[in-house]
């Protein structure tokens, strides 16, 4: 059923609430962007039709607030309420709330998000799809005999974990079997000690994996798949260079994958971009379902750049009620594209935060170069929110030709006034692992960093 | 200039000097005991100015000493259509102005059909409560937080303001 939205709330700052409000600007939808007083002279207030400030700085009193974007939605008239990403785009209670006031939510029901944000259903749901899980016990181990049984069962090495844990402790990584009851005994006594709890549940343990994504795209009865992303390049668990094609992945692999994201989908009647995100085992080929988010990534450009396609507009019209217009065989994934994070941090200093005023920005351009940003010169970093401020976007024929394209723009890239990790990068894509695209999660970390 | 302190209406004067001034956004004074920095609203900072971003733009101006606290009234424009602007031209000297501390619906009754919380004129002390703001069914009591007489009400009842629209502006001195 076709619903009319000639107006949306930009739920969302930076670079993602521009990149919102230019799919509207394309679709002919009005936007109203909320902004705190540290974002008043942000390019999305600039940009939007209209905005409404809600609040001072404090994520927690005005971004992460869903009645102030519900309120503001109805005081605007809005029709639609686009998230973005991070904030509040994964909170079943906002979407929910959205629907109560009769708000659609660009984004999949609040039912699904609920669904999928519980990694202990998401990952019974994947089962029920028949998608690969993380092999381990299910649940926890009643004691070191069934720990022993498990391990021997999905293979060594495995890793013992504290349900209650956190913080690496109570964990121990055992290598062969008859290091297990000692490893057991240890790992049960740290988590007494530090938690007062000392149930275990034992997993694989994977060394040298790579992080691959698939990107779909639903209306709630049928799914699509734009492909993948590698994003195996992370520092501290977060992403900072991610690309499509994968290096690594076979033809066969990569159906695989893509079949395994569509059924998880279809399990729960998906609808709007959402992406799956799986561990993959070089040693082994083998590919484990880790979590879905239920929203537009943050690296959602690379696969832009590839497929043709513009996932937001995507998501819009779904929200009104389009069903899906094109095949799976009208997806082709052409080319190659990089995509590099560019925050606002020094890498001398462990990539401390570095907010402030840009005295001068220069996005870079010519063929294949994309850059989404917020910046301009004049714009001051406020120091509440996350630290990027442009991701640079390259697309190529071939590897060779994108990473070429990225060392250029990133060479004319101009971020005056406040230390980027824009040089970071212009290093990592240099150093020659990276180039072969031999690298896993631990890269930076373990071989780049050190 | 007195040769000891910056008088009170000798900095009012440099406000309203620099508020209508096109060619400067910022103006840094350091007199005595007092420190005058003021900036226009979204414009960057010089190479004068502390690094550190200042997240609320209005114009300030802080006393060290007398303790009187004066709040020199910024233009907001309200994207939404409604243009709500004062300047220091427009109001009582020493002024000062009641904000909404969310963005919501403004309401001057505790309750349709019920007496405004306060009508021009009146006087109120900081506890007062001067209007409502609903969000999303939630009321919210607004203080006066001064002492003082109400001279405007600046919103009409039930409409939509945003965080930081000016409400009411009371008369400290009244």
């Amino acid at each position: 059923m076709k619903k009319i939205i000639r107006r949306i709330l930009v739920a969302n700052r930076g670079e993602i609430a521009v990149r919102v409000i230019r799919a509207c600007q394309e679709l002919g939808i009005e936007t109203v962007q909320v902004y705190t007083e540290a974002d008043a002279n942000s390019l999305a207030v600039k940009l939007a039709d209209y905005s409404v400030c809600i609040g001072h700085a404090r994520s927690t009193e005005s971004y992460l607030n869903a009645a102030f974007q519900v309120q503001a939605a109805l005081m605007h008239k809005a029709d639609a309420i686009h998230p973005g990403y991070g904030f509040l785009s994964e909170n079943g209670a906002f979407a929910e709330m959205c629907e109560q006031n009769h708000l659609i939510f660009i984004g999949p029901s609040a039912k699904v998000i609920r669904n999928m944000g519980d990694k202990a259903m998401a990952r019974k749901i994947a089962k029920e799809a028949g998608v690969p899980i993380t092999p381990g016990s299910e649940g926890n181990v009643a004691g070191v005999e069934e720990a022993q049984a498990v391990a021997d069962h999905i293979g060594y090495p495995v890793i013992l974990k504290a349900s209650a844990g956190g913080g690496g402790r109570g964990m121990r990584v055992v290598w062969k079997s008859n290091e297990l009851p000692g490893a057991f005994r240890d790992a049960t006594r740290e988590a007494k000690g530090a938690f007062g709890d000392d149930a275990i549940y034992v997993e694989k343990y994977l060394t040298k994996i790579r992080h691959i994504e698939i990107q779909v795209l639903g209306d709630g009865l049928n799914v699509l798949h734009f492909g993948e992303r590698d994003c195996s390049i992370q520092r501290r668990n977060q992403k900072l260079v991610e690309e499509s094609p994968s290096p690594v992945l076979t033809d066969s692999v990569r159906k695989n994958l893509c079949e395994a994201a569509l059924r998880l989908c279809k399990q729960v009647g998906y609808a709007s971009a959402g992406t799956i995100e799986f561990i993959f085992d070089e040693a082994s080929n083998q590919f484990y379902f880790m979590e879905m988010n239920t929203r537009i990534q943050v690296e959602h450009p690379v696969t832009e750049m590839v497929t043709g396609f513009d996932l937001v507009k995507s998501q819009i019209r779904i929200a009104c009620g389009e069903t899906l217009w094109i095949q799976q065989d009208e997806i082709h994934m052409n080319g190659h594209a990089i995509e590099c994070r560019v925050n606002a941090e020094d890498p001398e200093k462990n990539f401390m935060p570095c907010p402030g005023l840009v005295t001068r920005f220069l996005a870079p351009g010519g063929p294949g170069v994309r850059v989404d940003s917020h910046l301009f010169s004049g714009y001051t970093v406020p120091p509440y929110y996350d630290s990027l401020v442009a991701k640079v976007i390259c697309w190529g024929q071939t590897r060779e030709e994108a990473l070429a394209r990225m060392r250029r723009a990133l060479g004319e890239l101009v971020i005056d006034g406040v230390k980027t990790t824009a040089g970071f990068h212009q290093r990592l894509l240099g150093h020659e692992q990276f180039q072969n695209g031999e690298f896993h999660t631990q890269y930076v970390q373990e071989v780049f960093l050190s | 200039m007195s040769d000891k302190n910056l008088s009170y209406d000798e900095l009012l004067q440099m406000v309203k000097v620099f508020e209508s001034s096109t060619e400067f956004s910022e103006f840094h004074l350091k007199y005595g005991d007092v420190e005058v920095d003021l900036r226009k609203h979204g414009a960057p900072m010089g190479p004068v100015a502390q690094q550190k971003p200042v997240a609320n733009d209005t114009p300030k101006v802080v006393f060290s000493q007398p303790p009187t606290p004066l709040k020199v009234l910024a233009s907001t424009k309200n994207e939404a259509g409604t243009a709500i602007s004062s300047s220091a031209d427009e109001l009582p000297p020493g002024a000062c102005v009641v904000k909404s501390a969310m963005v919501g619906t403004f309401y001057r009754s505790p309750e349709p059909g019920a007496e405004p919380f306060v009508t021009v004129g009146q006087r109120v002390t900081a506890d007062t409560t001067v209007c409502i703001i609903e969000v999303m069914k939630l009321m919210a009591s607004t203080r006066a937080e001064y002492s003082g007489v109400v001279t405007h009400i600046l919103v009409d009842d039930a409409s939509p303001v945003e965080f930081g629209q000016m409400l009411m502006v009371i008369d400290p001195s009244a």
